[in-house]
């Protein structure tokens, strides 16, 4: 079978399934559990229904994987499941919403005062049938997860023994962990920091440029590049050999002859690894903090202009506070996005040599000691936490 | 007009502006042209030490070639399709719905969980990293292209519902209160009024999220592992280590990896930036 075809079928089912499960549960919702007319397809639609949901459970729990292993297309591994459950599972349901209709028909009647209460109740409960795919995954994959991985960071080396706060203490007191909060600390800080003023100055040097906006395509070159490529182009810059090493061979044009290893030198080599993604980020503060320099109103300038402000005092005085909220949203989405990259430190230097940083350093415990790498993972949660809460309290008062 | 064009303004400014800015520029993308110089060059040219030299000969073709034709590059690079294509169709339809009833219904726990999208937004992956390796698993689903899908609308799906609710908020309510007057069903409301509205919204999201998962590397190194299911951001590592000392081949399989992304970009580069202010901004 054709990789093509299957991905194609993938898809199809993807689609199908969102607009199918949208369109029937709404259906249901208005016609069958709070109609606001007694329709003869109320019966109808009730039956149908009744009908799809063991079906539906039937073929996903036993025709589901047969049919789509016979393509090829292996499904979710519960092919396990004997002829007799899934058979018992299906007529349990069968009764059940049969049941449940039944219910809904006498408590709900489309008769009377009860139509506009009925109205009412499908309106409220009509959201969380949008909502219920997303928050479903969202649960599977976030929420249980972030609770799972707190407990798991109770626990050593081996799953099975509880140590408590066992794996924090021992953080607390090591060496390596100390270092690299400290250097989170300083991504945290610079890489934000240059990222958004290299990109206002590049955002207003070429505002008013004809060519502008070719200068900023490109500039914004490195934002699409992953960040495994982008370590990779920097190994080049960085390798330590002038005959490879960009640096080094600037390095030996003016005349120094021994090549150095930019990525050993102690406490610097961070700041040669946070170049990079300055490199990367400065494209994307200036992509939005050049649309906000545009949204600024031109009477404002105008007035200053008239009123003998100079260039300085224009950018500063004038321009700066006008997108100041957009350039507080650039830098704290950068900061979140610091916290959180290890693919650089990674790839570059593997977090030899006093550059590691907490993800990093908690790759270093993944699948060794899950109960340590968690603990670490705690801990950048930790650290995010204030900048996440301070968003969600901004958040809040721009919907007031 | 204000403040004075640069070019009214004198001679010297206007030059040195005019050098000055192209050189940085230059400076800026110079990793990025050493590379693309690099990928044409002969692997002759390496072992001659004539590094940063003009390419003895264009090698383009071969160099390419042996990356389409003599490595693991295409297989990994069709892995990547598979995996981000279904993930942004996934991701996309599903904050439309969520960001249709968060933007558009008002019922008690709507902010809260809007809040529960946005904090899902920043909680750092890395904590989620054991938890879901173990739950792939048992779900049988580790080393799957499936299993990375899965996860990856589910991850997404937070930023997606976020931006798709703040853009149905600017659209203007009287559309869908006139709509209900007439009597139309919710579901035709969201096909025929609020879907139409969305595209440019919809599109903006979809290049955004394609390059977020081509580019993806952390998920691809825990879930999946061999060439018959990692995509091309983990391949590029294990085809550096196959042509270890080949740089022309190294710098050719980085262009071709980042070549979607870049090519994306430069295609829908409107919806792109406009995705971009269209998030954060507002």
């Amino acid at each position: 079978m054709p990789i093509i075809v299957q991905g194609l079928i993938t898809i199809l089912i993807g689609v199908g399934g969102c607009v199918g499960y949208f369109y029937l549960s709404n259906l249901a919702l208005d016609k069958v559990i709070f109609p606001a007319k007694e329709t003869p397809s109320r019966r109808l639609v009730g039956a149908i229904i009744c009908l799809i949901i063991p079906l539906g459970l039937l073929f996903f729990l036993y025709v589901g994987p047969t049919v789509f292993g016979a393509l090829g297309i292996g499904f979710l591994a519960l092919s396990d499941v004997s002829t007799i459950s899934a058979l018992l599972a299906v007529a349990v349901f069968l009764v059940a919403t049969f049941l449940l209709f039944k219910a809904f028909n006498t408590l709900f009647p489309a008769k009377g005062s009860s139509v506009g209460d009925n109205i009412n109740r499908a309106n409220a409960v009509r959201p969380w049938l949008f909502l219920f795919p997303a928050i479903f995954v969202l649960g599977l994959y976030l929420v249980y997860p972030v609770v799972g991985s707190f407990w798991r960071s109770l626990f050593g080396r081996n799953p099975n023994d509880f140590v408590g706060f066992g794996n924090y203490v021992s953080l607390a007191q090591s060496p390596d962990f100390r270092i690299s909060f400290f250097n989170n600390f300083l991504w945290a800080i610079v890489v934000p920091a240059a990222s958004t003023f290299l990109g206002l100055l590049v955002a207003q040097l070429t505002d008013k440029l004809s060519w502008g906006n070719i200068a900023k395509s490109l500039i914004f070159m490195p934002m699409a590049i992953s960040f495994v490529g982008a370590s990779l182009i920097w190994k080049f810059v960085y390798a330590n050999d002038a005959d490879i090493g960009l640096i080094n061979a600037v390095r030996a044009m003016f005349g120094f002859d021994n090549p150095i290893d930019v990525l050993q030198i102690p406490f610097w080599n961070n700041f040669f690894l946070m170049v990079i993604l300055i490199w990367i980020q400065t494209g994307f503060a200036m992509v939005i903090l050049s649309a906000a320099l545009r949204g600024i109103p031109e009477e404002t300038i105008e007035a200053a202009i008239l009123d003998g402000a100079n260039p300085w005092q224009l950018f500063f005085k004038i321009k700066v506070p006008q997108i100041m909220a957009t350039i507080v949203v650039v830098w704290t989405t950068i900061t979140i996005l610091v916290l959180k990259v290890f693919d650089i430190v990674y790839t570059m230097t593997g977090g030899n040599f006093g550059t590691e940083i907490l993800p990093s350093y908690m790759m270093d415990f993944m699948f060794r000691d899950d109960g340590r790498a968690t603990a670490i993972a705690f801990v950048i949660m930790l650290v995010v936490l204030p900048v996440m809460v301070w968003n969600i309290i901004e958040a809040r008062k721009e919907t007031r | 007009m204000f403040p004075t064009p640069v070019e009214k303004r004198p001679r010297a400014t206007q030059l040195t502006y005019q050098t000055f800015l192209p050189l940085a520029l230059i400076l800026w993308l110079l990793p990025l042209i050493a590379v693309a110089i690099f990928s044409i060059k002969p692997g002759a040219d390496f072992t001659n030490a004539n590094y940063w030299g003009w390419p003895s000969s264009f090698e383009g073709f071969s160099n390419y070639g042996k990356v389409f034709f003599e490595s693991q590059m295409p297989r990994y690079m069709l892995n990547s399709v598979l995996i981000t294509v279904p993930t942004v169709i996934g991701a996309v339809a599903l904050s439309a719905m969520t960001g249709f009833a968060l933007g558009i219904y008002r019922f008690r726990a709507n902010l809260w969980i809007f809040f529960m999208f946005v904090a899902g937004n920043f909680v750092p992956f890395q904590i989620l990293m054991v938890p879901v390796r173990d739950l792939t698993l048992e779900l049988g689903l580790y080393n799957t292209k499936r299993g990375l899908v899965l996860f990856h609308i589910a991850f997404q799906t937070g930023f997606c519902t976020l931006f798709m609710r703040n853009f149905i908020r600017q659209l203007p309510r009287e559309l869908f209160e006139a709509a209900r007057v007439e009597g139309i069903a919710e579901w035709r409301i969201f096909w025929y009024i609020v879907l139409p509205l969305m595209k440019p919204a919809l599109a903006a999201l979809s290049v955004l999220v394609f390059t977020f998962i081509w580019n993806d590397y952390f998920w691809a190194v825990v879930l999946t592992q061999g060439a018959e299911s990692q995509p091309v951001t983990a391949g590029i590592t294990s085809f550096n280590a196959q042509y270890r000392a080949a740089y022309h081949l190294m710098s050719a399989g980085s262009i071709v990896a980042a070549l979607p992304p870049v090519a994306m970009f430069f295609l829908m580069q409107r919806h792109f930036i406009a995705g971009l202010t269209l998030g954060a901004v507002k």
